[in-house]
């Protein structure tokens, strides 16, 4: 295979079309949003390709930290967008990104498993803010379900003299549970079903499988860290949002 | 200490909800005391806020007006958890927790012994094969029993007791009912309970509270009180007229 030049990119556009005309023959209503996705994504992956290319050109530690700033901020923007009806839902999805994006770039870095450059700062950092992401929505959307829907359960709880966190718990443990839950059930087929990203790149890039594979463990267990803990933090900060100090259940939020 | 006898005192307590103006008084300015190792039956029509009132004596919501005493101190002055295992509440539609009675009666008192547990079942007229038996077995009117046993099990010096027969037949609402009185006489227990039968009011006698859109309308002996009311909202309201 070569190298992908803007003739190949083009050219990979038929499939986009097979797509559309797949579609339209089924009468899908999906073809709006595929004509638009496809352009909208090809625009955003180049601005990225040469947003990344001038991080690394100018190598300044401050450009680094500001593109994760806005990388975060994006993520919980994104995150927070698919959770309905909680209140502050961006500011928790901020800090739990941050709180498990930073602890594990610093466990990286202190360790000297990565160095601070933004060849390796960048896409690792867009993969744990990926996952991140992902796990903060499905926990704080699946929380605030689950304590709307067990209000009965929750004050019964409270009405016998348990803490909220005691009259929670079950709850909790549920919605941290689904914020990994993606990560868990990858762990268990990878390598065998899925082949995955960070390694199909270097493998498709020329590098040696096995220095790709040895990559790919880092990022497994790298992931495996930013989710557990945006998933306890984006619990710790919604739950406090539906309880008042008083060990009351908050009815209008 | 508060009035002598006053296990709790209420005092222009009232409970607004829903935001913008003007927000919906559900308890209005309401002031009352009751007294110690009495029976009191809360009625009045769907809405008056009933269950209401109850959930502010446990704190389970917050009131935006005036105060609840508890044994002359305000409530707001006790550790909410401490304030809700001596004020018990049952609830309306009881909730059980998905496992087996025994799990249920234990869940607020880890340490109950064997015998206590029997006695409870015993209490509330459940027959005694049934601690093992997984609640999701059960009849409503069971779980009503289930549910007034967990709360008897934290030994409350008040139990708000919300419609606690409404889901029993005649002979399982007459158990409960004396019950109720023993718990009251034997025990020393406050109860505050709401009904919506005149005829359990006048049953189990002690005093009776109407109320009508979040208000106090008028209080007394039960049996006179339904018997005979003294306002114009009473008797609209024994005789089954709207308000
Ligand atoms: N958190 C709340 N927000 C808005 N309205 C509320 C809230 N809680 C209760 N209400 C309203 O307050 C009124 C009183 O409700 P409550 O449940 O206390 O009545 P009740 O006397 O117990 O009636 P019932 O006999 O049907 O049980 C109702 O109109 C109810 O809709
Ligand atoms: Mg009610």
């Amino acid at each position: 295979m070569t190298t992908p030049g803007i003739t190949q990119v083009l050219l990979a556009g038929i499939m986009v079309v097979i797509a559309i005309a797949v579609a339209r023959y089924w009468r899908l209503p999906v073809i709006k949003d595929m004509a638009f996705g496809s352009v909208r994504g090809f625009v955003q992956l180049v601005a990225v390709g040469y947003a990344v290319r001038f991080i690394f050109d100018i190598e300044s530690p401050w450009l680094i930290m500001l593109a994760l700033g806005i990388m975060m901020t994006v993520g919980a923007h994104a995150a927070a967008g698919r959770v309905k009806n909680v209140k502050g839902s961006f500011g928790i999805s901020l800090a739990a990104i941050l709180t498990g994006s930073l602890i594990t770039l610093a466990t990286m870095l202190v360790f000297k498993i990565i160095s601070f450059d933004a060849r390796y700062i960048i896409p690792l950092a867009g993969m744990i803010i990926g996952n991140s992401m992902n796990a903060s929505a499905l926990v704080i959307d699946r929380l605030a379900s689950d304590l709307r829907g067990n209000r009965l359960a929750i004050e019964t709880a409270l009405a016998l003299g348990k803490s909220w966190r005691e009259a929670s718990q079950q709850f909790h443990r549920d919605a941290a549970r689904t914020g990994m839950v993606a990560m868990l059930n990858f762990l268990k087929t990878v390598g065998i079903v899925a082949l995955p990203g960070a390694m199909t790149g270097m493998i498709l890039a020329g590098a040696d499988p096995v220095e790709a594979v040895l990559l790919q463990v880092i990022v497994v267990y790298m992931l495996l860290s930013a989710t557990t803990i945006t998933s306890v933090v984006a619990v710790e900060l919604t739950i406090r949002r539906f309880f008042t100090r008083y060990h009351q259940l908050r009815t209008n939020l | 200490m508060g009035v002598t006898g006053s296990v709790l005192e209420l005092c222009n307590l009232t409970r607004r909800v829903g935001d913008g103006t003007p927000a919906r008084a559900i308890i209005d300015n309401f002031s009352y005391s009751f007294g110690s190792a009495r029976l009191y039956s809360i009625i009045g029509p769907s809405g008056a806020g009933k269950s209401s009132l109850l959930r502010l004596l446990n704190r389970l919501d917050e009131c935006t007006d005036g105060s609840v005493k508890f044994k002359g101190r305000d409530t707001r002055e006790f550790a909410p958890c401490e304030l809700r295992q001596r004020v018990g509440y049952l609830f309306q539609t009881p909730h059980l927790f998905d496992r087996t009675v025994r799990d249920n009666i234990v869940y607020a008192q880890p340490h109950l012994s064997e015998s206590k547990i029997s006695c409870l079942i015993q209490q509330v007229q459940l027959p005694s094969g049934i601690v093992d038996a997984p609640v999701d077995n059960l009849s409503v009117g069971e779980r009503q029993r289930v549910a007034l046993a967990r709360l008897l099990a934290t030994q409350p010096e008040v139990a708000l007791l919300d419609e606690p027969t409404a889901a029993l037949d005649p002979a399982n609402t007459e158990a409960i009912e004396r019950l109720i009185s023993s718990v009251v006489t034997d025990h020393g227990v406050t109860v505050v309970m709401v009904s919506h039968s005149r005829q359990q009011v006048v049953r189990l006698g002690g005093e009776a509270i109407l109320m009508v859109d979040g208000k106090l309308i008028e209080h007394g002996d039960a049996v006179q009180l339904v018997k005979n009311p003294g306002t114009p909202q009473g008797r609209r309201y024994m005789n089954g007229e709207p308000q």
